[in-house]
């Protein structure tokens, strides 16, 4: 059983296709990333597992059911455009969305104040929404998410607007769902922030899967070629190895690039042999080089 | 419906506490009062003071002359402050009348009359000429009219040996129109005001579903533009079907019209008894009018849910709302017609085009006269599928319309999106 199946989900809005044909499983328990440049079409593929669109064809099911029954109030979503209503207070917003993703009153209760103790807002519940400041108004944004328990969790580029306190707060809350055996699907562009939090991870590009997979997978498709490396003394020699392609200076280090076939032991054992190596390290390609190279030029400063 | 129910409970929650609201239902009955008051006060007064109207009058019969003479000396006494300063000629031949009307062209005269022909003999006219007259003159020269026409009528009693006094006296026959109470001996004078005020019931019914429908509409459009522009919208979708929501919203905003209705009818019917009015009510017209009230809601707030979710501001649909507006506004223009003759062919025809259904024929129920319960249901009828089929169409709308922010879509848009599945 997948937490979310997708299965070859096309969506047109009239000329423009803005998902073709993708097919994306979603393990339970895990946190999945959803990469693409703008565009691509990861906000129209969560607003279709929420049923807020409907796929032209193919088809979505989440824990095994059709998309659009009464399973959503098993999910959590905050879409990329949120707010609340302004007019109302902190404790009547929780309560309202609590009830409506189907709790009791005594429930809702129960979580609505459980929850403002761990986001820090329980002294401001009695507040109207429009008289918090910026981060209280996130925080509460994210209990609102939340509130009903969900055993899924899908955020839309969550982390676009955050200040960094909470940033750190909300990668502290998915991995809290995460320990609790929860799943949550979050699309981003930032990949650092992918890179850190995803099990697992794809890659989508006009409405297609360009890659998916572990991080580890992910990688291993894409050995590293750069190495750096600090030596004592005369590093001129680097340049003129066989295997050394070109070499760029980095401070204190150097940034060697190796012809595409070489080993980097092979380097190791030549630097060794004419100076001290104090650091060598084989560069893991970060994921944003990887999409860099996979989506090619036309996306690069999107990512 | 569970969900429908808590959407409907915070629209009415939310809708009742905002101070716009509050000062409506206040403001509105205050202000509808307060008009009739003034309107009244402001009345155009018959002794108004005024610059006086210069008016030359050709008559070349002297006997007529002298009562013309009469009636304006009467009239300038009795109205000191609207002097009529005129002049008699008796010779009326063309090159006179030509002069004067070119004194009145150059603006030494308001009004220049000539009499011709045998007037005293009933035939013959008095023409009457201006030169752009000023607005503010106009209905000072209708007086100018209506003494020259006293003028030959007093010449014509005189010329027929009749006392006009006289026959004043025989066409006068004073009656007294009395309302009789339950009881006996319980009766009320009925004035000018009361027989006015009884024939003005059915049009405060109708006007009553007017306020109920469009006042409510407004709150439709801003509630939808709010959870627009605070992007709660997807937040919103995430819990609640689109249908739903837009359901939940049209259930608690028609509870609020049913509130405020309810609350502005019974200060009314208070009024109108401690007024000394009894207003024939039957249970029969307050099911009904609750019917055609439900009815009538959902179809003008599913139609401004629609309107809502493809505009982003309050604006934008003041644009889209005008149309709308005037088939709502129909039954109000055409109420004295349809108040008259509640089974005639107009008020037969309107209570079948669903937008004006439920304001016709709450005026027609309420106007006292007998109607075909067949035709009570058949309206019905009518009105439901209208309001099935603008439902059916707005939630299409809805659906797609209100997650779209920017630039508002084209007809042929909406129409793509009808025929979506």
């Amino acid at each position: 059983m997948y937490a979310i199946e997708l299965d070859n989900v096309r969506k047109s809005f009239g000329p423009v296709q803005a998902v073709d044909g993708l097919s994306v499983r979603v393990p339970p328990g895990c946190v999945y990333g959803f990469l693409g440049p703008n565009g691509a079409g990861k906000t129209t593929t969560l607003r279709m597992i929420m049923d807020i669109f409907r796929p032209d064809s193919g088809s979505i099911r989440l824990f095994d059911t059709p998309a659009s029954s009464p399973m959503r109030t098993r999910v959590g979503y905050m879409p990329e455009e949120r707010g609340l209503y302004r007019k109302m207070t902190v404790t009547a917003v929780l309560h309202y969305f609590g009830m409506l993703k189907g709790m009791s009153a005594g429930q809702v209760r129960q979580r609505g104040a459980e929850w403002l103790q761990r986001i820090d807002l329980a002294e401001h519940a009695g507040k109207k929404v429009e008289e918090l400041s910026r981060g209280m108004h996130q925080k509460l944004q994210f209990a609102v998410t939340v509130i009903n328990d969900p055993d899924l969790v899908i955020l839309d580029e969550p982390f676009s607007g955050l200040d960094p306190v909470n940033q750190d707060l909300l990668r502290e809350i998915i991995s809290r769902l995460r320990q609790e055996g929860k799943t949550v699907l979050f699309s981003t562009h930032v990949m650092h922030e992918a890179e850190r939090l995803c099990d697992f991870l794809v890659l989508i590009d006009r409405g297609r899967v360009v890659v998916d997979g572990t991080l580890d997978q992910i990688r291993a498709g894409h050995e590293a070629n750069a190495v750096s490396v600090e030596l004592e003394g005369d590093a001129g020699f680097v340049r003129t190895l066989p295997m050394v392609q070109a070499v760029k200076p980095d401070g204190r280090r150097l940034e060697v690039t190796l012809r595409d076939e070489a080993d980097p032991q092979e380097l190791l054992l030549a630097l060794v042999a004419r100076a001290r190596v104090r650091t060598f390290e084989i560069r893991q390609p970060s994921l944003h080089e990887i999409f860099v190279q996979l989506v090619g030029g036309r996306h690069a400063e999107d990512l | 419906m569970r969900k429908i129910y808590k959407v409907a409970q915070r629209e009415f929650n939310e809708t009742v506490r905002t101070r716009t609201f509050l000062l409506g239902l206040l403001l509105i009955p205050v202000f509808i009062v307060g008009a009739m008051v003034l309107s009244s006060r402001f009345a155009p007064r018959p002794d108004a003071p005024r610059p006086p109207v210069r008016v030359r009058v050709t008559c070349p019969a002297a006997p007529l002359s002298e009562k013309i003479e009469d009636v304006f000396a009467e009239h300038n006494r009795s109205h000191a402050s609207a002097w009529i300063a005129f002049e008699v000629q008796a010779v009326g031949d063309a090159a006179v009348q030509e002069q004067g009307k070119q004194d009145l062209r150059q603006g030494r005269l308001d009004a220049y009359v000539v009499l011709d022909g045998d007037l005293e003999g009933g035939k013959g006219a008095v023409q009457l000429f201006t030169y752009k007259p000023k607005p503010s003159q106009v209905d000072a020269i209708w007086a100018v009219e209506r003494l020259l026409r006293e003028a030959v009528i007093n010449r014509r009693y005189e010329a027929r040996g009749l006392d006009r006094k006289m026959l004043q006296e025989i066409s006068n026959v004073p009656v007294r129109w009395a309302e009789l109470g339950e009881g006996q001996g319980q009766e009320r004078t009925q004035g000018r005001g009361q027989r006015m005020a009884r024939m003005m019931v059915p049009f405060v019914f109708m006007y009553l579903i007017f306020l109920g429908i469009v006042g409510m509409g407004q709150h439709m459009i801003s509630s939808i533009i709010e959870e627009k522009n605070s992007r709660i919208i997807e937040v919103l979708l995430s819990a609640v079907s689109p249908f739903e929501l837009m359901a939940g919203k049209i259930a608690g905003l028609a509870a609020v019209g049913l509130t405020v209705m309810a609350l502005w009818g019974v200060a009314a019917y208070g009024t109108a008894r401690w007024q000394g009015m009894s207003i024939e009510m039957g249970s029969g017209l307050l099911v009904h009018g609750l019917i055609y009230y439900v009815l009538g809601f959902v179809l003008f707030s599913a139609l401004l849910a629609g309107v809502g979710s493809i505009c982003n501001t309050i604006k934008e649909t003041q644009s889209l709302m005008m149309p709308i507006m005037l088939v709502f506004v129909i039954p109000l223009l055409a109420w004295p017609r349809l108040a008259q003759e509640p089974n005639g062919e107009l008020a037969r025809v309107l209570s079948y085009v669903p937008p004006a259904t439920p304001m016709v024929m709450v005026l027609r129920l309420s106007s006292g006269t007998e109607i075909w319960m067949g035709e009570v249901v058949l309206t019905i009828l009518v009105l439901i599928a209208g309001v099935l089929a603008t439902m059916w169409a707005a939630a299409k709308v809805f659906r797609t319309g209100i997650l779209m922010y920017g630039k508002r879509p084209g007809a042929r848009e909406i129409l793509r999106w009808l025929r979506e599945k």
